[in-house]
């Protein structure tokens, strides 16, 4: 009884942690498909881009977040700029090396060491 | 003067039992406990008061006791009967509990379930020493750690004892600084304890509001049995993440946890009379809860010492003993215990993974436990 129990609780909860495990992963690539499909055609249709000038950082630090954020969010957790930067590039934002600078400098790119990143909280 | 005579007759003082007075007493301490030390104060002092109303001696028949029909006592220990209070419990800790820390670190669950491997070697050992398999589930119940559950499953299994398991739940709850750091600091090492833990991620609000859907349809799904309290809980917290209901929310976690909370502490003191709960049984029931309690702790730790062996990026073993449920006196006690180690290692926000953790696994455990004595 007692060793029946004890397997059913363990088991239990580790299907539940792996499941878990797994969330984000799930939620990330129903986003990914929520970018593609909406923020590309955005893009196409001459949404507004973020005002920057060719060597200076915008304003509005939040706005070049914001943007990057779900780029972000496909990487894994802790990711390199170079990755950071194809991706920007593959969705043709404007001034990537620029912004990722500016995010830099903002401090709102985390170094993890070993030339690994990540986006601060 | 007979009339006056019959007076006195009835009137506690001469209706005093010894056994009344040792109560009295105990329950003396226990508010003594709560007010002057604030040792689990929420719980500690309605369940002290509750101890001395429940052993102020009374001539029976009358209607006056909580164990007599039609009074007014018993009614309100119909929710503890009935299992009612601790569900309305576990509504409230739902809306309270943040999960984005076991989200953020899904291994920490491990620890939860490893720390309920005192309830189920307690009730080998309440069985060896000759308690029925009803009785014996709902004292081993006692080393998950969590108060409502032990008694929502006594309720159900061996409602007679529900006096001397909620009592002992609650005491072994409220004496965590006392029983805890001793077992962690005899498992670990100095090295152990100053592991530092990987930074969490940030949990994204869809994780949040997913994990109370999945995780309330596996585990009920595995023991249907747990829905009386897991279905509350992780209804809890998904009007507590959701963000649509906050109104009913902030009402689940403080107006209708703190209601449930003290009529269940209260009427759970008031059934301690001494005449019913002082015997051989209560005694062996309380030494059983502390077994279960210490052996909890120390599956934890463990446990969590077993997965460093196969993890690269290591965990303190500490936070195996915050896989109770006690919430969140356990994670408090591990992050304390790492702080005197190293003043920079900071483990609450894991601890409470852990501990969040392990009132999932105890409800699981109440279910099966439920389940395998129906």
């Amino acid at each position: 009884m007692a060793i029946v129990g004890a397997t059913i609780v363990l088991s239990g909860l580790t299907i539940l942690s792996l499941i878990i495990s797994q969330l984000h992963k799930i939620v990330g690539l129903l986003e990914k498909k929520a970018t593609v499909s909406v923020e590309v055609p955005q893009e196409a249709e001459g949404n507004p881009k973020p005002s920057v000038a060719a060597d200076n950082c915008p304003s509005n630090i939040a706005v070049t977040i914001e943007i990057y954020q779900p780029l972000v969010e496909e990487l894994e957790e802790q990711f390199q700029l170079a990755d950071l930067y194809e991706l920007a590039e593959k969705y043709h934002l404007p001034h990537p090396h620029l912004s990722i600078r500016c995010l830099r400098e903002a401090g709102k790119l985390e170094s993890l060491g070993d030339g690994y990143f990540r986006l601060a909280a | 003067m007979e009339l006056f005579i019959q007076f006195l007759t009835n009137t506690g003082f001469y209706l005093a039992d010894y056994r009344n007075l040792i109560m009295l007493l105990v329950g003396i301490v226990f508010v003594y406990l709560a007010i002057a030390k604030e040792y689990e104060p929420l719980l500690l002092l309605p369940i002290g008061f509750g101890v001395i109303i429940g052993n102020i001696p009374f001539f029976k028949g009358f209607g006056i006791g909580i164990y007599e029909a039609n009074s007014v006592l018993h009614y309100l220990y119909f929710g503890v009967t009935s299992g009612l209070y601790p569900s309305i419990v576990f509504l409230g800790l739902g809306a309270m509990t943040d999960f984005s820390f076991l989200l953020s670190n899904p291994k920490l669950m491990l620890l939860g379930a490893a720390a309920q491997m005192g309830i189920f070697f307690t009730l080998l050992s309440a069985m060896a020493l000759g308690f029925a398999p009803n009785e014996a589930s709902s004292i081993a119940i006692i080393g998950g750690a969590d108060g409502p559950t032990s008694i929502f499953l006594t309720a159900k299994l061996a409602p007679e004892l529900i006096g001397p398991i909620a009592i002992a739940a609650y005491s072994y709850m409220a004496l965590i600084p006392i029983i805890q750091p001793p077992i962690m600091k005899l498992l670990t090492t100095d090295k152990e304890r100053r592991i530092r833990m990987a930074d969490l991620r940030e949990v994204s609000r869809k994780e949040r509001l997913i994990f109370p859907v999945v995780g309330v349809m596996l585990c009920c799904f595995l023991a249907p049995a747990s829905i009386p309290l897991l279905g509350p809980f992780f209804f809890g917290n998904l009007m507590k993440e959701s963000g649509v209901v906050e109104r009913l929310a902030q009402t689940a976690r403080s107006a209708i946890i703190d209601t449930a909370t003290i009529f269940l502490g209260f009427t759970v003191g008031a059934s301690t009379q001494g005449d019913v709960f002082l015997n051989p049984r209560s005694i062996g029931i309380f030494a059983l809860g502390a077994i279960a309690f210490s052996i909890a702790t120390g599956s934890g730790v463990l446990f969590a010492k077993f997965m460093n062996l196969f993890l690269k990026q290591k965990i303190n073993p500490l936070l195996g003993a915050s896989g109770v449920s006690a919430v969140p006196g356990s994670a408090r006690e591990v992050h304390m215990m790492g702080l005197k180690t190293d003043p920079t290692n900071y483990l609450l926000m894991h601890a409470m993974a852990c501990n969040s953790s392990g009132v999932i696994g105890s409800a699981i455990c109440a279910g099966i436990l439920w389940s395998f004595n129906m």
